[in-house]
């Protein structure tokens, strides 16, 4: 699903240069839970933005499904951020003003097919994140655990070739946190592609395999045995 | 293909729906930005249905003398070198003339003649100057003279000479005060009218005259028994619509020196004075007063437009992290640029069509309590609201651009 080789990225201001990824080669595939681990500053973020078409890598290639998008222009880019991507972000980032139900149906604004009836989707999608009761509510009316299963609601409702989460239980309380990532798991199992990049090692566990980033380099990579559900959530737990 | 373009405009009108929410979530700052243009263009309203109230009046005094309507006159008695012509011209025009014209004229519909005297007119002790005119029933026709009570004077008493007079409501005022003047007899130096009628009220021509400061007698009566002359001051014709006036004008010239032409010494004896040109001189005035409101109307749209430009650049700043957030989720730069034109050209529209609401209402109570005379102007209601929505589309390229150069990036991770 997701193949990248030798990512390089290097940021300048001023004369100042700095080289924040050194080459970064991984695969992910179709129905993985990926974890990239990293301290702050090792370059997660960098790695997520490209991994988001939000970023253009200076070297290296990366294929998103199948396709070379680093050459594209900024409109076949962000065609396929509302196609292939979904995202969920650590501060959630909803419109205040708008509704749960609303929230979710923002993507197929942009939507190049036709997206039939938008609000059976968003209400589908929301019932895929176990939030079915408040659809209507404002995002300052629900829960942080609340707000962030509209965000993943709104990830999933163009049916993404990728989910890539930033931080995305770092707002959260422990429960609210163990909610969401258990949200995850599920999906995965249901066979969505999820990359996620965390600092949190008890977070990180809940991926099929981490990827640790260390200064701009993948550092090492371990699978997570897979554990027993019982064993699971207690892992969760530790959140 | 169509699929694809009714696609795009169901997410147009999603998209559209989702601004209004977010404009709305922000009442006091949305409504502060169209004020300006609320103001402007209701200040426009009002001052278009002034300036046509003002236009329709000028119509409407003119139309009362008739739009149609030729007058010839004696010319004045001409100067050369300051010193003043000691014949009179003014003997020349006949009652024959009108008769001639009606005859030989084709575009003239009918024509009369005229004289008229300021005298003084006495009623039991009461007594006041007015213009007395005499003309036949065909001038009372041509200058739209009818009766408000009583009748008017016929055929057979311009035949006859009769002595009956029809006054005018200012005159009734002067000299009869509340009682009734039909029946009763007025004098003329030492004649005695019987006056028959009082004219349907007329008002103010176009110069200011008085048009219902008037006694009309017959002509035959006022220049045999009254004035005792053989020429008439004026001739009233009559085309068959304002639009031949210039060509009628050209024809009355001609026959008129036709019968005159061969007489030494009588350059231009006659003075030709056409109402269509008193109406373009009204006109002009009007079209003054038009090209004032269009300047205030570009300096309210103006002040208007630079409120709402600076509220959008507030709001392309305030919603920093919305518009990565929509870049993130697909949005092309494109999408967003069109998000901010259309949301300015609703902020826009929806201050015009306030300002619109306002100005009628504002024009309408006005017309209602005071005495103004105010017409509403639909037209000038659409031309604000299209106006305003054409601005909001203008101003809001400059917004929409600085909202679509974002990146994405980092507008997602501002604060």
């Amino acid at each position: 699903m997701i193949e990248v080789d030798g990512l390089t990225r290097l940021y300048r201001r001023g004369t100042l240069e700095t080289q924040v990824l050194k080459g970064v080669s991984f695969r992910v595939r179709r129905g993985e839970f990926v974890v990239i681990m990293g301290r702050s500053g090792s370059g997660k973020s960098t790695l997520l933005n490209i991994l988001g078409l939000l970023d253009r890598p200076d070297g290296g290639r990366y294929l998103l499904d199948g396709a070379d998008l680093s050459g594209a222009d900024d409109d076949a880019r962000s065609a396929a951020r509302n196609r292939k991507l979904g995202f969920v972000f650590q501060q959630f980032h909803l419109l205040e003003r708008a509704s749960a139900l609303r929230n979710v149906t923002l993507p197929l604004l942009y939507a190049e097919q036709d997206s039939g009836d938008s609000t059976e989707r968003a209400e589908r999608a929301l019932q895929a994140v176990g939030l079915t009761h408040r659809p209507r509510h404002l995002p300052s009316e629900l829960s942080g655990g609340e707000q962030q299963r509209v965000a993943i609601a709104r990830a999933l409702i163009n049916d993404p070739a990728v989910i890539l989460a930033d931080e995305p239980t770092g707002n959260l309380d422990a429960q609210n946190g163990r909610e969401i990532l258990e949200i995850f798991r599920h999906l995965v199992d249901g066979g969505r592609t999820l990359v996620l990049v965390t600092h949190d090692r008890a977070v990180a566990e809940r991926g099929d395999r981490v990827l640790v980033l260390d200064d701009g380099r993948i550092v090492g990579e371990e699978a997570v045995p897979t554990p027993a559900a019982g064993t699971r959530s207690d892992a969760a737990g530790a959140v | 293909m169509s699929a694809g373009r009714r696609r795009r405009h169901r997410q147009l009108a999603r998209g559209l729906v989702l601004s209004l929410q977010l404009l709305a979530a922000h009442r006091l700052r949305t409504a502060l930005s169209v004020s300006g243009l609320l103001v402007g263009v209701a200040a426009v309203i009002v001052m278009v249905a002034i300036g046509e109230g003002a236009e329709r009046r000028v119509l409407e005094r003119v139309q009362g003398m008739g739009t149609n309507l030729l007058v010839v006159s004696a010319a004045p008695a001409q100067r050369v070198v300051g010193r003043p012509r000691q014949v009179p011209v003014h003997t020349m025009l006949r009652a024959a003339d009108a008769e001639a014209i009606e005859r030989e004229s084709t575009l003239a519909v009918a024509a009369a003649p005229a004289v008229n005297r300021s005298m003084v007119v006495r009623w039991e002790g009461v007594n006041t100057t007015t213009m007395v005119t005499g003309t036949t029933t065909r001038g009372l026709g041509i200058r739209n003279i009818s009766a408000a009570s009583g009748r008017v004077f016929d055929d057979e008493d311009d035949h006859e000479r009769r002595r009956v007079a029809l006054l005018g409501p200012t005159v009734v005022r002067s000299l009869f005060a509340a009682a009734n003047p039909v029946g009763r007899v007025v004098r003329v130096g030492n004649v005695p009218f019987d006056v028959v009628g009082v004219t349907r009220a007329r008002g103010v021509d176009a110069v200011g005259v008085d048009l219902d400061d008037i006694m009309l007698v017959p002509f035959e009566t006022a220049t045999r028994r009254l004035l005792n002359i053989p020429y008439v001051h004026t001739l009233f014709i009559q085309a068959r619509s304002t639009a031949d006036l210039v060509a009628l004008e050209h024809e009355v010239r001609e026959i008129l020196h036709g019968r005159y032409g061969g007489r030494s010494g009588m350059l231009a004896p006659f003075v030709i004075q056409n109402q269509a040109t008193l109406l373009r001189t009204e006109r002009g005035a009007a079209q003054a007063m038009n090209q004032l409101v269009v300047g205030v109307a570009l300096l309210a749209l103006l002040a208007g437009g630079i409120g709402i430009l600076a509220v959008m650049l507030i709001s392309v700043r305030e919603r920093t992290r919305e518009i990565g957030l929509r870049r993130a989720l697909g949005a092309k730069r494109r999408d967003i640029q069109i998000q901010f034109v259309l949301e300015s050209a609703m902020l826009a529209a929806g201050g015009g069509l306030a300002g619109v609401i306002a100005g009628l209402a504002a024009a309408g109570g006005a017309a209602l309590l005071g005495p103004w005379d105010l017409v509403m102007s639909w037209r000038a209601a659409a031309l604000g609201l299209a106006c305003s929505t054409i601005l909001g589309l203008v101003i809001g390229a400059l917004p929409a651009a600085r909202a679509a150069r974002l990146e994405p990036i980092a507008a997602l991770r501002a604060e």
